[in-house]
């Protein structure tokens, strides 16, 4: 495997079918990223970001072109193969977040090792290891609606790293969050990226931020890509 | 997942929505619990019908005729295919109804007792007659039955005890019969002195010249009455040998007696010189396994046969219909209980749309995803069950109390009306939980197809 093309992607396309009508989500997309950066991807809404993380996360399938991961093509897995796949190598952040409210948050991070078939004790005992580690230490037993949105998000962040996956994949992460506090959460995913060696790629509208935070940035619009900046 | 974690998932989800899992469970419960007392309910009558004849120890009874003696329409055999539907169809093999076989005499007698599997050999002999106790008088069929037969056990005493040699003058009376005589209780029947009067053929001089010319408040029939005084020394329960007599006197003082002995209407047309013949002799098996080999030892012979044995497999069959109507009126229960499953898994589902995009996006697999949920209805399955079966025990109980506190009224015995055998109790909760994950299947299904995208923008 090259280190150069840990994700990489050939001629990516993503047609829905609505009605008779087919919609080209994304069109030929082809990128590689590089094992631990910090990849921005920007775009106006309707551009094609969040149908390029569905895929890269193995929650969608491209109706043409190939992902390889780590070497492996995961274009052509089949469906419990995906499910394996985003339980193992891929950890997502969502912009609303996607805790279950019926949950704790230690719960709520524990949630995808259940699925790993982990011991109860393990589990917990990781996801309070997890929530520490974000700044949490006081809100385990806490539901979502008892928390703030960076709190909540943290949560998620937390949740995302529980099966030590190798990429971390954000979609908006701070798109419902004060600026103050998604300073904080970038910082905080920056961080992560620097300090696990996680491959982070982050969809945001917070140019400054990624500037100042990621390594690259790829600019999408109508499905493909139309800018990609090396900034460190 | 482990296994443990289905449960705790399932217990979990479904302790969050309990008016919910409450009224779903509601609905199993009584349909499982109506079908398992309707189940209950025709097995206690089967049990009770199977221990009636246990108890009146003719299941093993072999009643045997002879077709020389006209004892043949009893038993419908290949000769007589309008005679009543009884034993004898079944008795109409090679060698039965032969119309030369030996008569049913005191040799026979010996002989049957000889025939490997039997436990006892004895003429059914019973003859009409009135009883007299004070100013009550009942008629009656008398039956002749010898002592070691009364004390071999196999007659339920109620009280007193069985007659013997040396109280040739003692009867025994059923329980029934006591209440028939004016007593309360079957002790106040011991020690009294009954009347037997009994009727006889009377072909003397003055009974025909009375047959000739009959006179107001007189007989017109050549029959005689004689009456004979016994003592009740004991009484039998209800049913005692078949349940057709209510009084029993020892063969010594029945011989004695002047009576028209007879076990079917044909034998008063039994040939002269047949007098010492019986037209019927009851064989008694020792066990179930010995009533086909002795049955079909003495049909060999040329004897028909009748066994309540026979009978018994064409009630299992009619009890097999029952059994049949009550699963179907019980299965209307189970299958609204499953529909109820169906909308209550299909609105878990609903609500917990994004739950399940977020459960795929954390890696569950579509196994996964459709297992928690059958648990969670297996779980309904499985609550229902358990508490259907409890409702089930309650409603019997209640209605055991009921039936038996209006039969006591009829001086019937306290018996309980439903049977819950273990295969019941166990079928019933494995059942309602097979119902509940059937119902189950197609709620289960659509959550595992569900596409995590569409899910995770779901509100």
């Amino acid at each position: 495997m090259n280190a150069d093309r840990f994700i990489e992607t050939t001629g990516l396309s993503r047609v829905y079918a609505c009605g008779e009508v087919e919609v080209t989500a994304l069109r030929d997309v082809t990128l590689s990223i590089a094992r631990g950066r910090f990849v921005g991807v920007t775009g106006a809404s309707g551009s094609g970001k969040s149908t390029l993380m569905n895929l890269l996360g193995g929650l969608d399938t491209p109706s043409a072109g190939t992902i390889r991961v780590a070497g492996r093509s995961i274009s052509d897995l089949g469906k419990k193969e995906l499910a394996l796949y985003r339980r193992n190598t891929i950890g997502m952040i969502f912009q609303s977040f996607n805790l279950v409210n019926a949950y704790t948050a230690i719960e709520n991070v524990a949630f995808p090792l259940l699925f790993a078939g982990v011991a109860k004790k393990q589990r917990l005992d990781r996801a309070a290891e997890l929530l520490d580690s974000v700044g949490l230490e006081g809100r385990k037993n806490h539901r979502p609606t008892e928390l703030s949105g960076g709190e909540q998000q943290r949560v998620a962040i937390a949740r995302a790293l529980v099966n030590r996956p190798q990429i971390l994949l954000a979609d908006e992460p701070t798109g419902n969050l004060d600026s103050r506090t998604s300073r904080q959460i970038m910082e905080l995913l920056s961080d992560l990226n620097r300090r696990r060696d996680l491959t982070l790629v982050m969809i945001s509208h917070e140019q400054a931020l990624l500037r100042e935070l990621a390594h690259e940035m790829i600019s999408l619009q109508d499905g493909a890509v139309v800018t990609r900046e090396a900034l460190r | 997942m482990r296994i443990s974690d289905y449960i705790e998932v399932a217990a979990g989800n479904l302790w969050k929505k309990k008016l919910r899992t409450v009224l779903t469970t509601a609905g199993v419960v009584i349909g499982i619990g109506a079908l398992v007392c309707m189940f209950a309910f025709g097995q206690g009558v089967q049990r009770n019908i199977t221990d009636q004849f246990n108890k009146v120890d003719i299941l093993y009874d072999i009643v045997v005729s002879s077709p020389r003696q006209g004892g043949g329409p009893r038993f419908r055999g290949r000769d007589d295919p309008d005679g009543p539907r009884r034993g004898g169809r079944r008795g109409a093999r090679a060698g039965a109804n032969d119309p030369n076989a030996p008569p049913l005499d005191s040799r026979f007698l010996e002989e049957a007792r000889k025939i490997p599997g039997v436990e006892t050999v004895f003429p059914e002999l019973r003859f009409p007659a009135q009883l007299r106790l004070g100013a009550r008088e009942q008629f009656t069929l008398v039956q002749v039955l010898s002592a070691d037969i009364c004390r071999s056990g196999k007659m339920p005493l109620r009280a007193g005890r069985c007659y013997d040699a040396n109280d040739p003058n003692g009867m025994m009376i059923s329980d029934s019969m006591v209440r028939r005589l004016g007593l309360a209780e079957p002790a106040d029947a011991l020690g009294k002195e009954i009347e037997v009067v009994t009727l006889s053929l009377d072909f003397g001089l003055r009974s025909l010249m009375r047959m000739a010319f009959p006179q107001e408040g007189q007989m017109g029939l050549p029959v005689a009455r004689t009456s004979y005084r016994f003592t009740i020394v004991g009484v039998a329960e209800r049913m005692p040998f078949g349940g057709i007599s209510d009084a029993y006197v020892q063969p010594a003082m029945a011989a004695g007696m002047r009576k028209l002995a007879f076990t079917n209407i044909w034998d008063l047309y039994q040939p002269p010189g047949q007098g010492a013949n019986h037209s019927s002799v009851t064989v008694k098996a020792r066990s179930p396994a010995d009533v086909a080999s002795v049955k079909k030892e003495l049909e060999s012979r040329g004897y028909n046969t009748f066994t309540l044995m026979d009978q018994l497999d064409e009630m299992r069959i009619g009890f097999l219909i029952m059994d049949m109507f009550l699963l179907a009126v019980g299965m209307i229960g189970i299958t609204v209980a499953s529909l109820g499953i169906v909308n209550t898994m299909v609105m878990s589902i609903l609500e917990r749309y994004r739950e399940i995009g977020i459960m795929k996006a954390v890696g569950a697999t579509d196994g996964d995803v459709q297992r928690i949920f059958l648990f969670e209805s297996g779980a309904i399955g499985l609550l229902g069950g358990t508490f259907g079966l409890a409702l089930a025990a309650a409603v019997a109980l209640i209605v055991n109390e009921v039936i038996n506190a209006i039969m006591a009224r009829e001086h019937a015995p306290r018996m309980a009306y439903f049977d819950f055998p273990w295969w019941l109790c166990v079928g019933a909760i494995v059942f309602s939980i097979l119902v509940s994950l059937l119902a189950g299947l197609y709620p289960t299904r659509r959550a595992a197809r569900v596409d995590p995208v569409v899910a995770l923008r779901h509100d």
